[in-house]
């Protein structure tokens, strides 16, 4: 069977997918959204705020000409003023010319990274407004084919990179072994399924597919801290949930919830979230949301957990022991819209000899361009490798030689942009920071000191 | 003072109240989230933040990057302020002594030449020229217009029905198109407050860069 593109299935919408569409698009919005969405005054200033503008600064980039998209079709079927006089106050019907422009918009130029609210003169949430539109697209099946297949993975599989359950286990099995070499301690384990263990922890897939040394360090890291833990070997250890991006809810309830089960399956007292901003994000602030109800078990991102291991002293690490100048990324789904902006600093400042932040950073970061789901949607590569040379000129700029990015999307994008602007970086995550400054029992501590 | 011109100017002032209120109840009415993540801060504290701090050059980057355009807006703005204070003043039969009065004309003269300035921004810069629609266009030159007549209307008493006709038409039109923002604004602003503050990113934890 020939699946119809994108472009085909927008040629063939009926009136009724396109009510459809608008229907879905009118349930997503709440009073916030609805003033949004009438507050516009069109002063250009959130532009500059843009990676994509301020690296291709074409109309088309300015986040108000893209929130303008979907404020027409607001205007036009949803306010008095846009139906009586729509060419005054720039309202537009919502049909195919504005299903494209909305697709190129909240799908092909834009991370949800939400910069832009925070420069915006009058505040408007813009993501929340693209979240919106874009569940409308969503619901007419106008969501780019491989961001699609990534939430697909998860549903089938219960991961996004449909890792079996057999290869998922001999990973985590062959890095227990790592762990007891690189230790010399036969009981360090990377626990599975162990019943009853304090904590979950959650990862993002590439680390078993692509960056197993991550997972090591996490591990070790636990494994010094005296830690009870384990993974789940059945769904609910990818912590990763595309249906973020989709904003497909129902989709996205579904994945939350294989966390959900796997706390409830293992009895396990809090579920920590390993170093991935939009996972974060999903289980922290949305998950709830999508399930419609409270957990009932605690939830922790793996920062907390590293900050407490230092500032607790049940872990002694030596910043000497990094000694390059060092660096760090704030992923968007972390810092701006999770809040979780310090306790990775602390570690950092605990565990580095040379310390140096980006300009601008913490709420104010620029994206790295891979957010919102641009990873997985390979029409959009190009554009999203040149937004990234915003995240490349902070890079350079601080002429570090090790960027922390506690975001394996992150870590991702930041890996294409080190090769596309030839950065010359090593990019590491917090964990493998600590890890490598782990002072583990008999080994004496130097006297390194680190930056304030 | 001819009365059927104030008579229009409270009838053009009821209207606008009363559009604007039906719009923002109307936004109203889409609802509020039932939120279940538990917070990580402290959304009123956030909304505080959004209106103080957060509206500053060392908090924006927007600002910092656009500084004649934010002073132009802040100064239009306070001529705004400055026209409507002396109509709310004209309507209650108040008569400014000259002192207050060319304070009041200075300020509105100023913000409608900045009002003038930012209209011709708009025409020239090619992204804002893309932006815009007629209503940037309308509401400008209705809002200058007032601004200035109201300033101008001080020092010369002949432009004063000039000015109550540019009143009525502004205040005929603000419920219509972008002025809406003088409610909207608040609206929004403490929406995005809540936000970041409920999600414990505001206020910062550093201001700026």
């Amino acid at each position: 069977m020939t699946v119809a593109s994108i472009e085909e299935r927008i040629e063939t919408l009926t009136e009724e997918q396109l009510r459809h569409g608008l229907a879905v698009f009118r349930a997503k919005l709440r009073a916030p959204e609805a003033a949004y969405l009438n507050a516009c005054v069109h002063c250009g200033l959130c532009a500059d705020s843009c990676h994509y503008y301020r690296t291709e600064p074409v109309l088309d980039n300015v986040p108000a000409h893209k929130l303008d998209h979907v404020a027409a079709a607001f205007k036009r079927h949803f306010t008095a003023a846009g139906r009586l006089a729509p060419g005054l106050v720039g309202a537009r019907p919502f049909d195919r010319t504005m299903v494209r422009a909305w697709l190129d918009a909240v799908f092909g130029r834009c991370t949800l990274c939400g910069r832009c609210a925070l420069n915006c003169t009058i505040g408007i949430g813009l993501p929340r407004v693209f979240r919106a539109a874009r569940a409308a697209l969503a619901a007419m099946d106008l969501v780019p084919d491989d961001l699609q297949a990534t939430v697909d993975n998860s549903l089938e599989h219960g991961n996004n990179m449909a890792i079996t359950r057999k290869e998922w286990v001999e990973t985590v099995q062959w890095l227990e072994e790592e762990l007891q070499m690189e230790t010399g301690d036969p009981g360090a384990r990377l626990p599975l399924d162990k019943h009853g263990a304090k904590i979950l922890f959650t990862v993002n897939p590439r680390e078993p597919k692509f960056f197993p040394l991550s997972l090591l360090a996490s591990a070790k890291v636990f494994w010094a801290a005296g830690e009870d833990w384990t993974l789940a070997s059945d769904p609910g250890w990818d912590l990763t949930n595309y249906g973020l991006f989709n904003c497909n809810d129902e989709q996205a309830g579904r994945i939350t919830r294989n966390l959900v089960d796997a706390m409830e399956r293992l009895g396990c007292q809090t579920l920590v979230i390993g170093e991935c901003g939009h996972g974060f994000g999903a289980a922290r602030w949305e998950g709830p949301e999508w399930l419609q109800t409270r957990y009932p078990f605690e939830l922790r991102s793996v920062l907390e957990l590293l900050e407490e291991y230092i500032e607790s002293g049940r872990i002694t690490v030596d910043p000497s022991r990094n000694p390059q100048l060092v660096t760090l990324h704030d992923p968007c789904n972390l810092v701006r819209h999770g809040g979780v902006s310090e306790p990775q600093r602390r570690v950092l400042r605990r565990c580095v000899a040379h310390f140096v932040e980006m300009t601008p950073s913490r709420e104010h970061n620029f994206c790295c361009g891979g957010g919102g789901g641009q990873l997985a949607m390979a029409q959009y590569k190009d554009r999203r490798i040149r937004a990234g040379g915003m995240k490349a000129q902070q890079i350079r700029a601080t002429g570090a030689e090790i960027v922390v990015a506690p975001c394996h999307n992150c870590i991702d994008q930041l890996m294409e942009l080190n090769k596309e602007y030839g950065l010359g970086i090593q990019i590491r995550t917090v964990a493998e920071m600590v890890a490598a400054a782990l002072v583990t029992v008999g080994e004496p501590a130097a006297e390194g000191k680190a930056t304030p | 003072m001819p009365q059927p011109l104030h008579l229009a100017v409270l009838a053009a002032a009821a209207w606008a109240v009363g559009a604007l209120a039906f719009a923002w109840r109307r936004a109203r009415s889409f609802g509020r989230r039932v939120l279940f993540a538990p917070p990580a801060g402290d959304p009123a504290a956030g909304v505080r933040y959004a209106f103080t701090a957060a509206l500053l050059p060392q908090a924006k980057e927007s600002v910092r990057l656009h500084l004649p355009s934010y002073a132009a807006g802040v100064l239009f703005h306070l001529g705004a302020f400055a026209a409507l204070g002396r109509l709310a003043a004209t309507m209650a039969g108040l008569e400014l002594p000259p002192g207050p009065a060319w304070a009041v004309a200075s300020i509105a003269l100023l913000g409608a030449a900045a009002g003038l300035a930012l209209l011709a921004r708009r025409a020239i810069t090619p992204h804002l020229r893309g932006l815009s629609t007629l209503d940037d266009y309308l509401a400008n030159v209705l809002t200058t217009s007032f601004v200035g007549l109201g300033g101008a209307a001080l020092l010369h008493p002949p432009l004063e029905p000039a000015w109550l006709v540019a009143a009525v038409l502004l205040l005929v039109y603000v419920p219509v198109g972008k002025i809406r923002h003088c409610v909207f604004f608040f609206s929004a602003r403490a929406a995005m407050g809540a936000f970041f503050g409920y999600r414990g990113t505001f206020p910062s934890a550093r201001q700026g860069g």
